[in-house]
């Protein structure tokens, strides 16, 4: 059972071959936290993490849960995620995930039997998106002209 | 096994094909890339598509081709896809290849998709 924010001076006996500038968490099978994770750069999470997380590498494994929105360059889901995640990199979502929620990413993997909920959105194609909703919002706003304009008549 | 698409038949056309489901043998259609159809795609066993479709596509196995495109709807047991979605997955095993780009919503039990390809869609998981 580990609950570790690596950053400081810590205790030999847990783990030594982490040096002090691994900028590693590790969240521990049963151990709970809840909170804002940042410049981290390696986060592996057996436990349950709520909250937000910003780290390089991000691995949620099987016994893991993370609820909120993380955001990272490389992440991996085994287990339960709730919200949003953000993959700068490459995002693989291996066979026992299960992932609610929006994610955004560059590149994807999925085994077969992951469940997935929600929505996929590809980080490159996201421009093309919000030009694609300005040009229906200035349709909707032509249809609302149009119908100020028939009042008018 | 019946071929569309010879090079004669690139008009566009406006038909729904029901293929022979009676024969004992599976029934595989293999549809070329260019072929375009506006309407509905059934088939029993086996539908392989390269070509462009603005409608539907249903059979216990599908697989879109690299240069297929689909304009609607594709569904089936077990979906391959390949080539370009524009409108809904239903599937109950759904492979998307590392060429493969979708845009739409997507309802599957098993999902399985491979580094590379584009995808924009809504996920609903039903068991």
């Amino acid at each position: 059972m580990l609950g570790l924010i690596m950053d400081e001076e810590n205790s030999d006996s847990i783990s030594q071959d982490l040096d002090n500038d691994s900028k590693m968490v590790l969240v521990g099978s049963g151990v709970r936290i809840e909170g804002r994770i940042d410049g981290a750069e390696s986060t592996d999470v057996s436990g349950s993490l709520s909250g937000t997380l910003k780290s390089s590498r991000i691995s949620i494994n099987s016994s893991g849960s993370f609820n909120g929105d993380m955001n990272g360059q490389d992440v991996v889901i085994s287990g339960n995620v709730e919200g949003e995640i953000t993959s700068e990199d490459t995002i693989i979502v291996n066979q026992s995930a299960k992932i609610k929620g929006t994610i955004e990413y560059s590149s994807i993997q999925v085994s077969y039997g992951a469940k997935l909920e929600g929505s996929l959105r590809h980080r490159g194609s996201i421009q093309n998106y919000s030009t694609v909703n300005s040009v229906s919002d200035e349709k909707t706003e032509d249809v609302e002209n149009n119908t100020d304009e028939e009042d008018n008549q | 096994m019946s071929i569309f698409g010879s090079n004669e038949k690139k008009e566009e056309t406006n038909a729904t094909f029901l293929f022979d489901t009676e024969k004992d043998t599976i029934n595989q259609s293999n549809l070329a890339k260019d072929i375009k159809i506006h309407g509905s795609l059934e088939a029993k066993d086996y539908i392989e598509f390269s070509g462009n479709i603005n409608g539907t596509i249903k059979s216990s196995t599908v697989n879109i081709r690299q240069t297929g495109f689909v304009k609607g709807t594709v569904s089936g047991d077990s979906v391959t896809i390949e080539g370009e979605i524009d409108g809904d997955i239903q599937a109950k095993d759904l492979y998307i290849k590392s060429n493969a780009k979708i845009k739409g919503t997507i309802r599957y039990t098993n999902i399985d998709i491979q580094n590379g390809s584009i995808i924009n869609a809504d996920l609903f998981y039903s068991s």
